[in-house]
């Protein structure tokens, strides 16, 4: 039961930080191969203020968060100006520079060695009630003017400007929220593992997230949330098969990517008008 | 009293001066024709006017302020709306949605509302869902809101592109080759379409067209492009007359 718990609050964590994925690289079209790196920045400057310098822990997460924002800015502001591929690669390099910054602060991070000793305060109803925000501010945004033009730019982003959209100002501000959000699922993940190192950090996560994202349909909010249900969810239910199971893994992804290119989703929602349609389309046949 | 006004318009692509010192002036509700061979550089005059090419010289004034120089999205805010040649509607939304993140720049909500589900965020969604089925219902797309706008036949997507256009909100319109791929009978509604819209709204029209009578009709003004340069212009009578446009057109007599 304790392992399903923590399998499930790694999961809702893990789906926090999806989320920003899906909203830089699915909505608006952006590869962010340094998403990860806003987690390490969540996790590390909250569990410092809070076991340092002893802030009480929503002022920790708060000051976490505003400097993922900072951070966001910081690569954002320079990076919107560039072609796609580039983002990639400034994004990829921001993560790393991240990772080493981590790796050579020994005297406040502890290096390699990695950040132990932060007591626990997460709780899975937590992650839960974090998740569930999370996904309503997703849903929410991309019903808004400001995920219908991130699709817009992402499709053409010649004629979405002709439309009057501030393409620049738009990837910067949905760069932004993705990173706040990963900086909050940063703390959750440090006051739920009690440790980090700045291995768990790399654009290994950071890829393992836009892979879940194109599982599930790059265009899918839905299949975003059922992918890293499943993603995350499935090397621990493989572990019967011990080494096997990142060879199982790598052969689900590719067998879905290969037969749905699009993803499992598309980009469909399931939504309540989706499911009223659904039923009475039942209804019918029956 | 003149909305639109370009003067001295150059632009050069390496050693090829696609515009060379054009300038023309729109008036304030007027419909105006840009004609020419192929490659004379219709398409590169709305490049330039949407800021899309900076200009190498020239200016461009709308209602007297001057847009040279400015983003491609403010020159769009600031009034001049266009369509594409080669249509360019946004694959991953519907037909409505097509139309409304072109009237979406106008909608003042914020991400706070976005965050906190106000009600001014359902409010302002409402009306501009509203304002796009107008514009689809103007252009005779009622009834497509929920298609996806590569399902349309092409007629069809080139009224999209109108519509959307339209909910820019502009005060000068571009359209470029808007009746491209249509059939005979398409063409002779295409332009009551536009006749209609113009009589409709207070804003200007250019159009760029290969087919001579849509502009011929619709146009009280025209320009004849040639190599970058502006080879004539006047009222279509005139240019029907004029002996250095057939000559452009149909190459020269043989004496």
């Amino acid at each position: 039961m304790e392992y399903l718990v923590s399998t499930l609050t790694f999961t809702g964590i893990t789906l926090i930080g999806v989320l920003g994925v899906y909203m830089v690289t699915g909505l608006t079209g952006l590869f962010s191969f340094g998403q990860a790196a806003f987690l390490a920045i969540g996790a590390y400057i909250s569990a410092v203020l809070y076991k340092s310098l002893g802030l009480p822990l929503p002022l920790a997460a708060f000051v976490a968060m505003l400097v993922g924002l900072a951070a966001g800015l910081l690569v954002g502001l320079p990076t919107v100006r560039l072609r796609r591929d580039y983002i990639s690669l400034v994004t990829f390099g921001f993560g790393e520079a991240i990772i080493a910054v981590l790796n050579n602060t020994a005297n406040v991070t502890g290096g390699a060695m990695g950040l132990s000793g932060v007591p626990q305060r997460t709780s899975f109803s937590l992650v839960l009630a974090s998740v569930i925000a999370c996904v309503a501010v997703v849903i929410s945004y991309k019903n808004s003017k400001y995920g219908r033009q991130c699709l817009a730019l992402r499709n053409d982003e010649l004629a979405a400007k002709s439309m009057g959209i501030n393409v620049e100002r738009l990837k910067l501000v949905t760069f932004l929220i993705a990173g706040v959000m990963t900086s909050f699922a940063g703390v959750l993940y440090v006051f739920y593992t009690t440790y980090v190192e700045p291995g768990a950090f790399g654009w290994v996560i950071s890829a393992e997230w836009m892979i879940i994202v194109f599982v599930g349909g790059v265009n899918s909010l839905t299949g975003a949330v059922v992918a890293t249900v499943l993603l995350t969810g499935l090397p621990e239910f493989l572990r019967f098969a011990s080494e096997w199971r990142i060879a199982i893994y790598c052969i689900i992804v590719l067998l879905i990517l290969n037969f749905r290119p699009s993803g499992i989703f598309g980009e469909h929602e399931i939504s309540l008008d989706f499911l009223r349609r659904l039923f009475r389309k039942g209804a019918r046949t029956a | 009293m003149s909305s639109l006004e370009a003067k001295g318009l150059s632009k050069a692509f390496g050693g090829v001066k696609a515009i060379d010192n054009f300038s023309f002036e729109v008036g304030g509700h007027d419909i105006v024709g840009i004609i020419g061979p192929n490659g004379a550089g219709k398409t590169t005059v709305f490049n330039l006017l949407t800021g899309i090419y900076s200009l190498d010289t020239g200016q461009v004034f709308l209602d007297g302020k001057e847009l040279t120089g400015l983003p491609q999205h403010a020159i769009t805010r600031a009034g001049i709306g266009r369509t594409f040649q080669n249509i360019r509607l946004f694959r991953g939304l519907s037909v409505l949605e097509n139309v409304m993140t072109a009237a979406d720049p106008y909608s003042d909500y914020n991400l706070l509302d976005v965050c906190f589900f106000t009600s001014r965020k359902r409010r302002r969604e409402h009306a501009v869902r509203d304002l796009s089925r107008h514009y689809l219902k103007i252009v005779g797309l009622e009834g497509y809101e929920k298609e996806r706008p590569e399902s349309l036949p092409y007629g069809l997507q080139r009224k999209l592109e109108l519509a959307r256009a339209l909910a820019t909100n502009p005060k000068v319109l571009l359209l470029d080759e808007p009746a491209a791929g249509l059939n005979p009978s398409e063409v002779r509604a295409f332009i009551d379409l536009v006749r209609a819209i113009h009589d409709q709204f207070q804003f200007s029209i250019i159009i760029i067209e290969h087919r001579l009578e849509v502009v011929m009709e619709l146009s009280s003004k025209i320009f004849v492009l040639n190599f970058g340069k502006l080879l004539a212009s006047g009222t279509p009578a005139e240019i029907v007359c004029n002996k250095a446009v057939t000559e452009a057109y149909l190459g020269q007599e043989e004496t």
